[in-house]
Order: structure tokens, then C-alpha cells, then sequence
């Protein structure tokens, strides 16, 4: 309908040029210029094409109507043969630098559609990821204003196969997912023809990774334009996750600093009590002088307030650890000082029976968290006290580990029944101390063995990684 | 003892604070309560106690704010009752002045040894010649004793021994140590210290499987007991 019109309206053009001219017996150098004008004015409206045709159809009338003899397509004076031909060379190069300049013209008006667009989306984009869908929404306004008739952002979760659709627009044969997942992997752009302009597959890469597809279908935008696009879209993806990440950062510090905050008023508030208690059970023995029963009484008290301390102590060490919060704080710590606090910690033990301690001379120091290391030692010493007859000593021995240079090893050797046949059965009837122990062992990046005793009873080893002091220096 | 020593007893918890003054009374000693880290200044800068115990965690005001106030003008003896598994409150305490610590709950005979420490420590000038249970230590003429047996120490284990043994019954900080003894290296590291203190403690220990002068005090450094438990 557009093409006819066109093509109509040329017609008309160069016959009413004719008509006006030869009506009025304009002379023929008169008329050359006017065909000129209409020439110029097809090729403008009509194209390379309709001005071409313009052109020769024009030198034809003009030969017609004007040249002598009239009305027949032969030239009698040589001389016209060149005006004919200067004519038509003229007509034919206005009507091509026309339709360059108007092409021209259009190239330079999408180019500049394209940079607003670009410019547009990069705001839209650094203004706003932060608000959910505001992505989806950048990229959407983006194709829309690149000319895609379809097509949207697909991102990828870890892998390009595990596609994530922020926006889409117009519809989504499943086999654009292939070719989504395929540019993605290849971090290649894919152009190929469709009805209407081309359908663009452009891959988001940051750092090398790809973290999505753009695909704009049915658009013209040019290439350079929709690349652009999908390096910002990249650049927002990874700034989002950036900010992401640092939410759920600030989010774990926040949730640290209150479990610290919590376990510093737990440990607060449950030892208080058991301090006062401690305190008065003191007062009540020095005032039972003389009254041995209640002295008994007041003593197995202030031991069971001991043990309920003890747990207490075990409970909120877990319960740091596994809060990741005491992480562990190793330092060369002395055996026989781990022996000393022990002593000072299980005061009823060393009490109620003989324990002996020895350090090998050669020892190394521990490197460990002494708190830590303490609780452990404390755990198996209460353990052995509780499997062993009365009066029979517990010994302490601290020696380099028989076989790893890198390594001491702790040892609590006792006189109790023994370990049960089933290797197993020793958690349930050890209790909850040795499980303690055991992760605490763990966390300071040692371990904890039962074995049988020779003669008698259970030796429980602990190994613990060795502080190395410097060589030159140990002389 | 012709005028008893008066303690300032600084605890939120009415349990510990009437406990541990009824145990203090019954040593010998005169008391004075507060609750709270304020309350602690104002009887603090009002009775000019001996020595103060003060609690950390309080409402209000708490333990540190106490230490400071008190740091700023005086050098009255602080002992701090802290909980385990707070070290770093006990580092920052200690930091900010407090001369030592208790953890809870301590026994009542522990609490009695540091609090006699810390009074003895401020009661005399540094005397010529310092004598624990079985440890005579000689500072004029850089000679120690142990067991009636003289001991041969090269002139760094001396100066550890005698800044400890100055400091019986106070933890002293790695870092404190150098600044005193490695005045003139400052590049000395801890390790450093414990290889010194490790031979020392070879040396002046009766049994090194169960030492009884020298101790090290987690997350800090050493310390010295005036008196065995």
C-alpha cells in the first residue's frame, strides 16, 4: 500500500512537471531543473531505489517533451546527447547523496536513542538495585527502548543450566533455554534472524564468570548498543550480590555480638547463685567445729554444688563453641600448670585422694587454649575420681607424644573397673564429661583415647598439638 | 593487725556482697558494700578503703567504670571477680589498673590469699632481701636461695624472678615483662619470655611437674604466688 503510494505520487510528480512545463513552453534548461527538484524530492521520500527509477524515467520524458524532434525518443542535435546524459548523471547522484545523508541522519538518531537508553538504564540500575525487582524492571525498560519486540534477563544459579527469569517479556519457547544456557557457557554473544529484526542472545560475564543471558528478540538496536547493556546488567547483578553479601554479613555480626552479649549473662547469672552458695557452704563448715555429722553434710553439699558448677562450665563452653564464638585461643601453656589448675578446680578430688603428677623433663608446652585444655582435663580427672575405689591415687603424666614430634600427650591413668568390652558402651557409662571433653579436644585441634591399663583400670590419653619454642633460643 | 584493713565489697548481687562481707568480717577485716559501679565511687571517694573487690557485669554502671575512676586518682589495690570464659573482660579490667582476679565461683580460702597478697604488696617498700615459703631472694646481691641451696641464674632470669617476685601475688602482662627487661630490644617477642621463664622455672621450681612460685595466667602472662594454697 506504502510502496504504491510511493511509486504513485513519483509518478505524479514528475507528470505534473511535465505538464506544467510543456503547458506553459518552459524551455528545456528551465525544465531540466525542475525534474531536478522533483528528483531530489522522490529520492528524500521514496529511497535509492524510486529515485533511480525517477531519474531515468525522468530523462526519458524530458527527451519526449523537450528535445527536438519533439515527441520521439531520438535526438537530433548532438549536443543534447550530452545535456541528456549530464542530466541524468546529476539526477542519479543527488538522488544517492540524499538517501546517504538521510541514511546518515537515521543512524545517527538510533545512535543517540541508544546512548539516552544506555544512560537511562546505568541510572535506573546504580539508582535503585537495592529495591527487590528493581533489576528486572532496568532491564525490561532497556529492551523495551533497544526495540525488542521480546526476550528479558535470565540469570544463572551457579550454573548456566539453573536459570533464574528476573523479567520477561512476550513469549518463551522452551527451546530459548538451550540457547540461553549455551551463551552462557560459551561467553559468546548469538545473533540470529528473525521475522521482524534479529533475536540477540548477549551473556552476562563478570570476572571471567557467567552470571546470566540478555536476549532481546525482533530488535534492530545495534550491537554495540545491546553489549552495553549487558555489561551494565552484569556489573548491577554483581554489585547486588555484593550488597547481598554484606547484608547477611552485618546480619551474622549482629547475631554473634548478641550471642556473646547472651552467654556472658547466662554464665553471669548462673554462677552468681553458685558462688554465694559456695561462699555460705565455707561459713557453715567453720562454724560446725565439733559437729562432724554436719560438717559431712555441709561437705557433700559444697561437693554437689562443685559438680553442678562443673557443668554449668561444661554447658557454656559447648555452647560457645558451637555459638562459633570462644574460638579457641591458643598459647603455650605448661603442663604442669594445666595439672595446678586442675588441682585448684577439683579441690575435693585431691582431697578425698592421692594424685600423683609427673611431667617428663622433656616435655614440650602445649598449644592450646588453656581454659579449654583445663575443662578437658578436669572432665577425665572427675571422670577417673568417679570409677575409682576410695583412697586409691590417680596419676597425672605429661610426656611428648611417643610418635608424632609435633605432639604431647596428656595422660589420666586410674584404678577403675576398667573399660566395658564393646568399645562403645564407654559413652554411656562415662557420661557426658568425656563427650564434652571430646569435642573440646577437638576444637583445640587434639584428641582424646581410651585404653585398658596395664594391671588394672583406664588410661585416658590426650594429645594436644606442641607449642615449639624457637631452636636457637632453647639453649 | 592493730587497725583492720577495710574492704570495699562492689557486687550487684546482695547474695555475694552479704556473703563474702560476713566472710571478710570473720577474718579480720572491716567492710563496706555497693552495688554498682557508681555507687562503688561514691563509697570509694567517701571511706578510702584498702582495697577494693569489685564485680564486672553490673546494670548501670559496671565494673570498668569503677576501675577508671578509681585509676585516676589512686592506687588503691582492685581485685576483680570475673566468670569464666571472660577472659577478654579480665584482660581489659587488668588493663584499665585492676591488680588481680578471682573467677567465679572461687573458693573462700582463694579469695583470702589474694586479698592478702594485694594488701601486703602495697603495705611495705620493696625490702633488700624478699623471702617466700622456701625461696629467699637477695636483690643487693643478686642471690637467690631455695631449699638452703643456692641457685645460679644468668642476670635475665634474675631480673624476671625479681620483677615477679616484686609483683608476688599481680599478673603480670608478656608485654609488661618485655618493657621492663627488654627495655633496650623492644623487638623481643613472647616466645622469647617463656624460653627465659621455662629455665627459670627449671631452676627455682622444687618439682617442675608442680610448680609453686611461678604460674602462667592464661590470656596474660605470669604470675607470682606469694603463698601456696
Amino acid at each position: 500500500m506504502h510502496r504504491a503510494f510511493v511509486w504513485l505520487a513519483a509518478l505524479a510528480a514528475l507528470a505534473a512537471v511535465t505538464a506544467f512545463g510543456w503547458g506553459i513552453g518552459l524551455n528545456a534548461s528551465t525544465v531540466g531543473f525542475l525534474y531536478l527538484i522533483a528528483v531530489l524530492l522522490i529520492s528524500l521520500w521514496g529511497g535509492l531505489l524510486a529515485g533511480t527509477i525517477a531519474s531515468v524515467v525522468a530523462t526519458l520524458c524530458y527527451n519526449f517533451f523537450f528535445f527536438r524532434p519533439l515527441y520521439t525518443l531520438t535526438i537530433a542535435e548532438p549536443a543534447n546527447w550530452f545535456a541528456l546524459a549530464a542530466f541524468l548523471i546529476s539526477s542519479v547522484t543527488v538522488s544517492r547523496l540524499v538517501v546517504a545523508a538521510r541514511g546518515q541522519a537515521a543512524t545517527a538518531e538510533q545512535r543517540r536513542k541508544e546512548l539516552g537508553t544506555l544512560y537511562g538504564l546505568s541510572i535506573d540500575l546504580f539508582a535503585a538495585t537495592n529495591r527487590v525487582g528493581a533489576l528486572g524492571e532496568a532491564a525490561g525498560r532497556a529492551l523495551q527502548l533497544l526495540g525488542a519486540r521480546g526476550g528479558g534477563l535470565v540469570l544463572f544459579d551457579e550454573s548456566p543450566y539453573r536459570q533464574r527469569v528476573i523479567s520477561w517479556n512476550g513469549e518463551k519457547p522452551e527451546e530459548i533455554e538451550d540457547l540461553i544456557a549455551g551463551v552462557g557457557r560459551h561467553k559468546e554473544p548469538l545473533e540470529l534472524p528473525s521475522p521482524l529484526g534479529r533475536d540477540v542472545y548477549l551473556p552476562l560475564v563478570i570476572g571471567g564468570k557467567p552470571t546470566g543471558t540478555l536476549v532481546a528478540r525482533g530488535t534492530e538496536a545495534s550491537m554495540h548498543a545491546l553489549e552495553s547493556a549487558a555489561w551494565l546488567l552484569a556489573l548491577s547483578v554483581e554489585r547486588q550480590r555484593f550488597v547481598e553479601e554484606s547484608a547477611h554479613l552485618q546480619g551474622l555480626r549482629e547475631s554473634e555480638a548478641l550471642k556473646t552479649s547472651l552467654l556472658r549473662a547466662i554464665s553471669h547469672d548462673l554462677t552468681t547463685p553458685i558462688t554465694a552458695i559456695t561462699i555460705r557452704m565455707e561459713s557453715l563448715r567453720r562454724r560446725a567445729v565439733g559437729d562432724d555429722e554436719l560438717r559431712e553434710v555441709a561437705g557433700a553439699i559444697a561437693d554437689e554444688t562443685e559438680r553442678l558448677r562443673r557443668r554449668i562450665d561444661n554447658l557454656l563452653s559447648m555452647a560457645r563453641l558451637e555459638a562459633g564464638r570462644a574460638k579457641p585461643h591458643p598459647e603455650p601453656t605448661p603442663p604442669a600448670d594445666l595439672f595446678r589448675a586442675a588441682r585448684e578446680n577439683l579441690s575435693q578430688v585431691f582431697i578425698a585422694r592421692p594424685v600423683t603428677v609427673h611431667v617428663d623433663p622433656d616435655c614440650p608446652d602445649a598449644n592450646v587454649d588453656p581454659s579449654l585444655a583445663l575443662e578437658i582435663l578436669v572432665n577425665l580427672v572427675e571422670n577417673a575420681h568417679r570409677v575409682s575405689p576410695p583412697g586409691v591415687p590417680i596419676e597425672l603424666v605429661a610426656r611428648r607424644h611417643p610418635i608424632d614430634a609435633d605432639k604431647l600427650r596428656l595422660e589420666v591413668l586410674d584404678r577403675g573397673p576398667g573399660l566395658p568390652s564393646a568399645a562403645d558402651a564407654d559413652v554411656a557409662q562415662r557420661g557426658l564429661g568425656l563427650e564434652i571433653a571430646r569435642s573440646l579436644a577437638a576444637a583445640n585441634g587434639g584428641s582424646i583415647g581410651l585404653a585398658p591399663r596395664p594391671g588394672g583400670g583406664t588410661v585416658a590419653r590426650i594429645d594436644l598439638p606442641a607449642a615449639l619454642l624457637p631452636v636457637e633460643e632453647r639453649a | 593487725m592493730t587497725v583492720s584493713s577495710l574492704i570495699l565489697i562492689v557486687d550487684d548481687d546482695a547474695a555475694i556482697r552479704d556473703s563474702l562481707s560476713k566472710e571478710l568480717r570473720a577474718a579480720g577485716y572491716a567492710t563496706v558494700t555497693a552495688s554498682d559501679g557508681r555507687e562503688g565511687v561514691a563509697a570509694f571517694e567517701t571511706r578510702a578503703p584498702d582495697l577494693v573487690l569489685t564485680d564486672l557485669a553490673m546494670p548501670r554502671s559496671d565494673g570498668f567504670e569503677l576501675i577508671s575512676a578509681i585509676r585516676a586518682g589512686a592506687r588503691t589495690p582492685i581485685v576483680v571477680l570475673s566468670v569464666r570464659g571472660a577472659d577478654a573482660d579480665k584482660v581489659r579490667a587488668l588493663d584499665l589498673g585492676a591488680d588481680d582476679f578471682v573467677t567465679k565461683p572461687f573458693s573462700v580460702a582463694e579469695l583470702m590469699a589474694r586479698v592478702r597478697a594485694q594488701l601486703r604488696r602495697t603495705g611495705a617498700s620493696t625490702p633488700a632481701t624478699l623471702s617466700f615459703a622456701e625461696l629467699t631472694i637477695e636483690i643487693e646481691r643478686r642471690r637467690v636461695v631455695q631449699g638452703g641451696r643456692e641457685v645460679r641464674l644468668t642476670p635475665t632470669e634474675f631480673a624476671l624472678l625479681e620483677l615477679l617476685a616484686t609483683n608476688a601475688g599481680k599478673p603480670m602482662f608478656i608485654d609488661q615483662i618485655i618493657a621492663r627487661i627488654w627495655r633496650d630490644t623492644p623487638s623481643t617477642t613472647a616466645d622469647t619470655v617463656r624460653v627465659h621463664m621455662s629455665s627459670l622455672r627449671k631452676k627455682i621450681e622444687p618439682d617442675p611437674s608442680d610448680p609453686r612460685y611461678i604460674i602462667t595466667e592464661p590470656w596474660v602472662g605470669y604470675r607470682f604466688i606469694a603463698e601456696p594454697l
